[in-house]
């Protein structure tokens, strides 16, 4: 239920990581998605097309990695693991 | 051109927050005021102008640990302004559909976000560490109600399967009958979750509530009933905003509600299972009954053991709704041509409690009007009442501890406040 508060974080985190190392274009988002983050795949999904258009990263593509593992101690997070992008 | 990659890192969070103001004068509480940021959504105002048909969709995303309260309250208001009855089986599979999100929303409260407080630890990721047996049943359970949400709704969360009338389809009851051996096993493990809490170290704190809930003449309540109060109102659902107003405080972008007349009052599993543990089935009884707790809980902290009772609740009714069911020729009632103006009301009970919603429609089926008054909003003044109280008996501790305490009384009441507040700015004023 929290996408939307979650993504507005991470499309200005992209944003900012993209301006910084000189990324003109970004074509791949990599998430990792912990266990006990309450998230489903889908939703993140879902929410991803609404946040996306118009941003630097319209069009790339995004990676969810959903752990199982209850016993990392990132299990309750999300995490923007990486971005791949021209430049 | 080359292309890169950039490794990040970047721990998303949440962007929500709570501040609770303290003022304390003479070693006396004079005022405590609970704010929670999250910006207007204009909700009621998006709804006009959109036709009636829509308000389920629209009003689904409310909320995505309760998206079906807000389809059947909705719902069922549409129902009572066009004169439509809703019976068999679609009834049915309404009330198995809520038992779905009563299942998945009451596990998340009580395992991810209310048991770290009783064993004194921080937060779920750690409960995974010490107590990994319980946190496998808690997920194990809450994957059922998951489950049932998708087959019934078309997805777990924000189903899309609910209409005015009914459902677009019907499951077949072969698609329901494959959910019956996971939810045989979640009832076991709903039973387990009861003895699991039930032992838990609760402080012992009593509050003197006005709860509120529906009551239904012969079952627990879920989407239909009277409003009824412990302290004796009983009145249709029709009659809600004279027993019950909103008010504006300058301190909250949230409405307060409170008793027309009186003060604050509490909805949610407290309320309901105060005015209807004699509706509960047979194996949600013996679960309270072993747990002893008694018919009216006034602690607070005990809410955790009556929100696992009502798990084993909505298991059990699954069960008999799923072992009934046959599918019903039409998925839905057809709604009747709408030529005049009408408004129409309902109540339903949300996880976290009751949630009212009224509509008046203009001749064309539009809405010209909405209100919705949510559980958290009718809450809150209730859960400052009991903020003053936790503060009144932690006088002597330091801010950090006082600030622990108020955070675990918000998790006794409200998943929703109590995600958006995992970090609660304290002000303690004293002069």
């Amino acid at each position: 239920m929290h996408e939307e508060a979650l993504f507005a974080g991470l499309t200005r985190k992209v944003e900012e990581v993209a301006r910084e190392h000189q990324i003109r274009r970004v074509t791949r988002v990599r998430l990792w998605v912990g266990a006990l983050s309450h998230l489903t795949e889908e939703g993140m999904r879902r929410r991803w097309e609404l946040e996306v258009p118009g941003t630097i990263a319209e069009g790339a593509t995004l990676i969810v990695e959903t752990s199982s593992d209850l016993s990392d101690p990132r299990a309750g997070d999300v995490l923007l693991k990486s971005l791949d992008g021209d430049g | 051109m080359t292309e890169r990659t950039i490794a990040v890192d970047y721990l998303a969070r949440v962007e929500g927050e709570g501040a609770l103001t303290v003022r304390i004068q003479d070693q006396r509480v004079e005022d405590v005021k609970l704010r929670i940021f999250e910006p207007p959504r204009f909700f009621e105002a998006f709804l006009r102008g959109r036709s009636y048909l829509e308000a389920p969709d629209i009003t689904a995303r409310i909320c995505g640990i309760c998206p079906v309260a807000y389809q059947m309250s909705s719902c069922h208001a549409m129902e009572h302004a066009l004169e439509m009855r809703v019976d068999g089986m679609i009834r049915e599979l309404r009330r198995l559909l809520y038992c779905g999100e009563w299942i998945e929303s009451h596990t998340l409260h009580v395992y991810l976000l209310h048991l770290p407080d009783f064993l004194g630890l921080p937060d779920a990721v750690r409960l995974a560490k010490d107590h990994p047996e319980a946190v496998r049943r808690g997920l194990a359970l809450k994957k059922a109600g998951n489950h049932l949400m998708q087959v019934l709704g078309g997805r777990e969360i924000h189903p899309i399967n609910v209409r005015v009338g009914g459902f677009y389809r019907c499951p077949t009851v072969d698609e329901l009958g494959a959910l019956r051996p996971e939810l045989e096993t979640a009832l076991g493990l709903a039973e387990e979750t009861v003895r699991f809490v039930a032992k838990l170290p609760l402080p012992d704190v009593a509050e003197d509530y006005e709860f509120v809930s529906l009551r239904h003449e012969h079952e627990y309540p879920l989407n239909e009933g009277e409003i009824v109060s412990s302290r004796g109102l009983r009145i249709p659902v029709t009659d809600y905003e004279s027993a019950f107003e909103e008010v504006q405080v300058p301190h909250s972008t949230a409405l307060h509600s409170v008793r027309k007349g009186g003060g604050s009052y509490l909805v949610g599993p407290l309320a309901r299972y105060a005015l209807n543990h004699d509706r509960l089935g047979p194996r949600a009884r013996a679960a309270a009954k072993e747990a002893g707790i008694s018919d009216v809980v006034r602690n607070p902290a005990q809410s955790v053991v009556v929100r696992a009772v009502e798990v084993v609740y909505a298991c059990e009714e699954a069960l008999r709704i799923l072992d009934a069911y046959e599918r019903p020729a039409e998925p839905f009632v057809p709604p009747p041509e709408t030529r005049t103006a009408r408004v129409g009301m309902a109540a339903t009970e949300a996880p976290r409690g009751t949630l009212y919603h009224r509509y008046r429609l203009d001749p064309g089926g539009l809405i010209a009007e909405a209100k919705i008054v949510a559980p958290t909003s009718q809450n809150q003044r209730r859960i400052e009442d009991d903020l003053r109280h936790v503060v009144e008996r932690s006088l002597a501790m330091d801010e950090p501890a006082l600030t622990d305490a108020c955070e675990r009384a918000i998790r006794h009441h409200d998943p929703c406040i109590s995600c958006s507040t995992h970090f609660l700015r304290l002000t303690v004023e004293r002069s």
